[in-house]
């Protein structure tokens, strides 16, 4: 029984109180690039059997496969019945760094929020500011296909307690601005480390392993390390770095395409050129 | 007596039946094999033709020629070894990076195919340096679609 309460207790949603939002005026520019890097439209398309949608925008419904059953990612379009139209800025907060959803819940970390975790408030509310500009789609989420997903939900608040890890990023003032900005993007909104970091006993990345590559996360094949990238030969210099993320495996480039990594590619090609440039610096430096 | 029989055919079957197994497997390991020469040899063509396109090597149109042609051999080459056959999905000593899916209903492996060999076709019937570059990337594009959706990554 103590142990149950125990259980109980530790695993309670812990959302962010209010206080935690700045008064911000969204910027949508901001927002859009930070949508790119994180992502977020890659999971939360829409379904290719509901016809009509706009496939360009996040209404939601996108089959995500998970070791643990079918995910469906929800709508995000500013529709206020089915999307998040009515989301105050504090709950979408909490879901995108916190990983509680409106109701309360605790949301599945297939949602990367344990990297979104590390960005700061005011580029989160950039990313819905961005999100609110888009035209609204009526298209109802789906609930996942895994049978226990209610007690699922409830142990998740054990595992946070353990391994969420909701530190912001910090910059490094021994390294250069175009480096930190690079930092920055890989391990806050390009969750780079979901995949190329392996994960430890409880399913949170190991970072005694940061970016050192290991079994695919969705369970086939595996993801290379990120060291060492320019040591290796894997590619010639930053330059090099730059135009594979930036064309992928149109240039010939082969280790860009495979087990999610083509999309994630995609993303790379429609950020800003400082940023793409500003990312391989960052990765050749890892050593 | 006839129990000792049975046994001893039921063995035997084992044995039959095992060595049936391995030689599938064996034959799966050359299919497979014959997928990776044949797409090694595609990374290889595609080396010449990016450096043109990156403009590391000047515009030759004879280097593209040589280079599609070795891309339709390598796919001739595969064809003739049953390389893609749902024989090959699994070897008994050869890894293998290509996923299940491919043999899985409802694979649209085959339309990912056929981009590959269109964009070959379309590259194949330029004529200079703009029109090349105007068309490679589809030919990119193809080799990247198919592995996005059927090749599992190295590491
Ligand atoms: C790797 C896939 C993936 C990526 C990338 C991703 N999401 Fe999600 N997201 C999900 C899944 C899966 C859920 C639902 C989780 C659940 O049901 O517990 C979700 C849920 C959400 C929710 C809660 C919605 C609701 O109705 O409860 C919000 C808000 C959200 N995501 C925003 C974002 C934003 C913003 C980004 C980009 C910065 C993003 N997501 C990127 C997979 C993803
Ligand atoms: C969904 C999982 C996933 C995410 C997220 C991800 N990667 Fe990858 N990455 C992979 C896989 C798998 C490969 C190997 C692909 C292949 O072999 O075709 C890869 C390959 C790479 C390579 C090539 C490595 C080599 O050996 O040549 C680089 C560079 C890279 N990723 C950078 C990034 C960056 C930067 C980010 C974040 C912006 C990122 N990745 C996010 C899975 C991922
Ligand atoms: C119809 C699907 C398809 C197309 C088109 C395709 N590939 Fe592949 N490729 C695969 C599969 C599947 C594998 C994994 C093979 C295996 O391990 O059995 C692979 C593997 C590879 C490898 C790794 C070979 C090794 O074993 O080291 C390279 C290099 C490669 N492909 C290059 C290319 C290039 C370049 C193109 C385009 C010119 C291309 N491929 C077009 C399906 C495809």
């Amino acid at each position: 029984m103590l142990g149950f309460t125990a259980f109980w207790l530790v695993s309670a949603p812990r959302p962010l109180p209010a206080s935690a939002i700045p008064a911000h005026a969204g910027n949508i520019a901001n927002g859009e690039i930070l949508y790119t890097a994180g992502g977020c439209r890659n999971c939360h398309k829409s379904n290719a059997e509901q016809a009509g949608l706009d496939p360009d925008l996040p209404s939601g419904g996108f089959p995500l496969k998970t070791p643990i059953g079918v995910l469906y990612p929800p709508n995000l379009t500013p529709d206020a019945e089915t999307g998040i139209g009515n989301w105050s800025d504090l709950d979408f907060v909490n879901a995108v760094q916190r990983g509680i959803s409106k109701s309360g819940q605790h949301l599945i970390p297939a949602f990367p929020y344990t990297s979104y975790a590390a960005m700061p408030v005011e580029d989160v509310l950039d990313i819905k500011a961005y999100l609110m500009s888009l035209p609204p789609v009526s298209s109802p989420s789906r609930e996942a296909g895994i049978p226990i997903a209610f007690l699922l939900r409830r142990g998740l608040g054990l595992w946070k307690f353990l391994g969420l890890d909701t530190a912001p990023w910090q910059p490094d003032s021994s390294q250069t601005a175009t480096w930190n900005r690079g930092s920055y993007l890989v391990n806050g909104p390009g969750h780079c480390g979901e995949c190329h970091t392996p994960r430890n006993l409880i399913m949170a990345r190991d970072g005694s392993r940061f970016m050192m590559g290991g079994p695919h996360p969705e369970g086939q094949g595996k993801v290379p390390s990120l060291h060492g990238l320019v040591e290796t030969g894997r590619y010639k210099d930053q330059k090099d770095l730059v135009l594979a993320l930036q064309n992928g495996e149109v240039f010939g480039y082969e280790n860009m395409s495979s087990g999610g990594m083509g999309q994630v590619q995609a993303n790379m090609a429609k950020l800003p050129q400082a940023d793409v440039e500003a990312i391989a610096e960052y990765l050749i430096s890892l050593k | 007596m006839l129990s000792r029989n049975l046994f001893k055919s039921i063995a035997a079957g084992t044995i039959v039946l095992g060595l049936g197994f391995s030689l599938a497997y064996a034959a799966a390991d050359d299919q497979i094999k014959a997928r990776q020469a044949e797409m090694k040899a595609n990374g290889k063509a595609m080396g010449a033709l990016v450096a043109i396109m990156k403009g590391e090597a000047p515009y030759d149109a004879a280097t593209v020629k040589a280079s599609l042609d070795a891309m339709a051999a390598a796919d001739a080459a595969a064809g003739e070894a049953k390389a893609w056959d749902a024989s090959s999905m699994e070897g008994a000593t050869v890894e293998t990076w290509a996923k299940p899916e491919i043999w899985a209903e409802g694979s649209d492996i085959g339309a990912k195919y056929q981009a590959w060999v269109d964009a070959r076709a379309t590259l194949a019937a330029t004529t200079d340096e703009a029109g090349f570059k105007a068309a490679f990337p589809a030919l990119g594009q193809a080799c990247q679609s198919c592995h996005e959706s059927f090749r599992r990554p190295k590491g």
